[in-house]
């Protein structure tokens, strides 16, 4: 009984600090800064499933906290991957405007 | 509860205060600093410092089990992924920032760098001899 009020604890605190990094993302004036809080927000969920992997005593939210960090790893390198394509593709286009569709994308080297 | 089970409470709770401790550390930095750059600077503190202390602490409570060692393997993996990660923001930030050195110097070639630092190297130089003299 002690430890399930220990892991309430816990999710509240986190709880708390998941919408500050809210805020931040909503706030932030550069792409960037909400893609470094969106990935701060995944690391204090991945501390949230394993708590309620505790507390409820299911082993198999581990596994889902594991997948849950695979793929936040992956979306921020595939999203800043992106935005640094759209960004080279609009500097393209002003820089020659009577070119077609085609040409300046990254060549996608990390 | 028998003297281990106290122990055991005991060590878990304090690492797992020490964990949340970091993370808040982690948010104040991330609205204390002004730019991105340094903002990681903060964040990547939480990614690997505050989520291993965090899991050690439920590692503890949870005892020595398989549950156990796969909370260990996601420590693991974050120590990887989370310097890639970072690394990749960076250069995000640097390749669409076009007034990027209103914020901080760049250096467009190492010489300069490695020149400039070995000024600043023989500057503190003098000043301490200067000091003892």
């Amino acid at each position: 009984m002690l430890y399930h009020y220990i892991y309430i604890t816990i999710l509240l605190i986190l709880a708390v600090m998941l919408f500050a990094c809210l805020a931040r993302a909503i706030k932030g004036p550069r792409i960037a800064d909400r893609l470094v809080s969106v990935n701060m927000m995944g690391t204090m969920v991945m501390v949230m499933i394993a708590v309620l992997a505790l507390m409820l005593d299911e082993g198999y939210l581990i596994d889902v906290c594991l997948v849950y960090a695979m793929i936040s790893f992956l979306s921020v390198v595939v999203l800043s991957k992106v935005y640094i394509g759209i960004y080279e593709e609009k500097r393209f286009k002003s820089e020659n405007p009577d070119a077609g569709d085609e040409g300046g994308m990254s060549d996608g080297s990390i | 509860m028998g003297v281990f089970d106290w122990v055991r409470l005991i060590a878990g709770c304090a690492f797992l205060i020490c964990g949340l401790v970091i993370f808040f550390t982690e948010i104040f930095g991330v609205f204390h600093f002004r730019y991105v750059l340094n903002r990681m600077h903060a964040t990547a503190m939480g990614d690997t410092l505050g989520i291993a202390s965090c899991m050690i602490g439920l590692i503890i409570f949870s005892g020595f089990n398989f549950t156990s060692l796969k909370l260990l393997l996601i420590v693991i993996f974050l120590w990887f992924a989370s310097p890639v990660s970072s690394h990749v923001l960076a250069r995000l930030e640097v390749a669409t920032n076009e007034n990027l050195t209103s914020h901080c110097k760049v250096y467009t070639d190492l010489e300069t760098l490695e020149a400039e630092l070995e000024e600043e190297k023989k500057e503190e130089e003098n000043e301490m001899g200067g000091e003892e003299l």
